[in-house]
């Protein structure tokens, strides 16, 4: 299983089928934003996310949400801080800052949030 | 989304309709409608009571929906407003077979949304980047140059420019009150100087309010209540210390875009071609847009094909508040045809004991609560029925603006000013929550927001503008 920095490095891409996004590499996810949903709480499983890690994904679930492709405005991102599985997520400088776009029906790019886009943890 | 295009296609047959049969009445339904338009209107008779039903159900969805049924709010709220203003319609075109009234609602939702759109695409497509150490000094000069410019390219669209470098000049000390002044300033009380400023306003000019009434009569409320709210701001600003650090700052101010400059340019000077305005503009009667319609929509078009796409990305542009505005409206112009008829008679009816001070708070209250712009057009049918003018007629317009401009001044005041009370009060309040909190900062909930700051802020100072203009 490859891990985030190696995924970014390599320009992997990840996927989305209807409301479920599956990224390429293992992770604890702490806080996501889609459109102006903050989503803090994975806790529930009926609204915001849930995230599932297996041994070869991670994968959310936009719960409040169909078919990501169609309702996330072309110009808009989903933006996430999250942690590699088995680092310190206590430590700040191990959270990372993502953003997805969609490339098409099905695939997704993963980036690191450059300068350009407003992102606060 | 096809049968969304279905219920668009059968508005435009029913607006082909009636046009077919306004010009077989020979009818000029071109914004700033003709004397002898305007006896006809007249003549009409009073829509039954209950025809203010759609109308208030509108504004109740449009104050909840958002808030307590969202995602079902955001699928469908164009096809409740498209139906509950077919409703409206139907019942004109049928029963008192009034299209008179019909097309000169049309004619102002176009010039409406003609401007808004335009000033929204074109501003969409610049951008500003600000690399200085934030200050409650310059935070100042941002607010209080947003609240100019809310003038010039309307409360959206200052509002869309200024809230990204506002909020990445604070990076380090971002709190929610830095976005709640800039909604107080910059997203409303800013607009008040000019019908670009704010859509009430805008509204105004269409029924016949001249262009620069605004800030003549305004102007001496508008600076106090400016500076007031930002020596406020100030010192709320100062105890904030966090984020301070030896980061270098280059100074520079960054600005891309400045072919939307140009379209700023041309939205603006259109807004003045208009055949009441300039003799020379041909009158496109019976359609129900102009040559300064034309060109807006043209802009928005061309803004469309050409801003780039980098800004927009970093603007994280989306065209959805313009279609909800664009949706919205369609149901708020039409079915607020017979509430203002209603209003303006019963005002007649009650006559002296509408004083400004009454107008101020009541168009006040309401604006905080409900979308200003139907609040505004409201009051201001029955401040003129309060004289037995119809807002319909420009002439009694007019008559009405020269006879005592306190109770224009009462209502337009409190119209853009206390659309800043709530987010549901003014459109730009709800996009910028929604840009903030798209960069990941949690912003006050809806009665959070009143409770910690319209109340013990915006309410002390609105009182005060009370005691000192209306009292």
């Amino acid at each position: 299983m490859k891990k985030i920095v190696e995924v970014l490095k390599e320009q992997k891409n990840g996927l989305v089928f209807g409301n479920r996004v599956l990224l390429p590499f293992q992770a604890e996810l702490l806080k996501i934003v889609i459109d102006s949903e903050i989503i803090t709480n994975f806790g529930k499983r009926l609204k915001g996310a849930h995230v599932r890690v297996t041994d070869y994904y991670t994968e959310i679930y936009f719960l409040d949400y169909k078919i990501l492709v169609d309702e996330i405005p072309k110009y808009k991102s989903i933006k996430m801080v999250l942690v590699q599985q088995g680092e310190d997520v206590f430590d700040f400088n191990k959270h990372i800052n993502l953003e997805i776009e969609f490339l098409g029906k099905h695939q997704i790019s993963i980036k690191k949030i450059g300068d350009n886009i407003l992102f606060y943890e | 989304m096809r049968k969304l295009f279905l219920i668009l296609f059968a508005f435009t047959i029913l607006l082909s309709s009636t046009l077919l049969l306004a010009q077989e009445h020979g009818v000029d339904v071109h914004a700033g409608a003709k004397v002898e338009q305007v006896e006809a209107e007249t003549s009409h008779q009073l829509p039954d009571t209950f025809m203010v039903i759609p109308f208030i159900v509108l504004l109740a969805m449009i104050a909840t929906g958002p808030i307590m049924y969202q995602h079902f709010w955001e699928h469908h709220y164009p096809k409740i407003a498209l139906f509950l203003g077919a409703i409206t319609a139907s019942y004109y075109l049928l029963v008192l077979q009034d299209t008179h009234s019909l097309l000169h609602t049309a004619a102002e939702y176009f010039s409406f949304i003609a401007l808004l759109a335009s000033l929204f695409y074109a501003s969409g497509g610049i951008m500003i980047k600000v690399d200085k150490k934030a200050t409650p000094l310059l935070n100042v000069i941002i607010l209080f140059f947003g609240a100019v410019i809310a003038n010039v390219i309307g409360t959206t669209g200052a509002s869309m420019l200024l809230i990204r470098p506002f909020i990445k000049v604070n990076e380090k000390r971002i709190k929610p009150y830095l976005v709640v002044f800039f909604i107080f300033l910059v997203s409303n009380i800013g607009g008040a100087l000019t019908p670009i400023g704010d859509p009430p306003l805008f509204l105004g000019f269409l029924k016949g309010i001249d262009f620069f009434w605004f800030i003549e009569h305004i102007w001496y409320i508008w600076l106090p209540t400016v500076t007031l709210l930002l020596i406020i701001f100030y010192f709320f600003d100062i105890g904030n210390k966090a984020g301070e650090d030896d980061t270098e700052y280059s100074g520079k101010i960054e600005f891309k875009g400045k072919k939307n400059l140009i379209y700023l340019a041309i939205i603006l000077i259109a807004v003045f071609i208009d055949p009441n305005v300039m003799s020379w503009v041909p009158n496109l009667s019976p359609f129900p847009i102009g040559i300064r319609e034309i060109i807006q929509f043209s802009v928005v078009l061309f803004a469309i094909k050409t801003s780039d796409e980098s800004i927009l990305k970093y603007n994280e542009f989306d065209v959805e508040p313009i279609r909800e505005v664009a949706f919205l409206f369609i149901g708020i112009f039409a079915t607020m045809i017979p509430a203002l008829q209603l209003i303006s008679h019963e005002a007649n009816v009650m006559g002296d004991s509408l004083t400004p001070g009454l107008f101020f708070w009541s168009t006040g209250s309401l604006s905080g609560v409900l979308d200003n712009a139907p609040t505004y057009l409201n009051f201001l049918s029955a401040a003129l029925g309060k004289f037995g003018l119809d807002l319909n007629n420009p002439a009694d317009v007019k008559e009405f603006v020269n006879m005592d401009y306190i109770y224009l001044q009462a209502i337009s005041v409190a119209a853009v000013f206390f659309g800043a009370m709530t987010y549901i009060g003014n459109g730009p309040n709800f996009m910028v929550k929604s840009i903030v909190e798209s960069a990941g900062i949690r912003m006050p909930s809806f009665f959070s927001y009143i409770i910690k700051y319209s109340l013990p802020i915006l309410v002390p100072v609105f009182i005060l503008v009370w005691l000192v203009f209306y009292y």
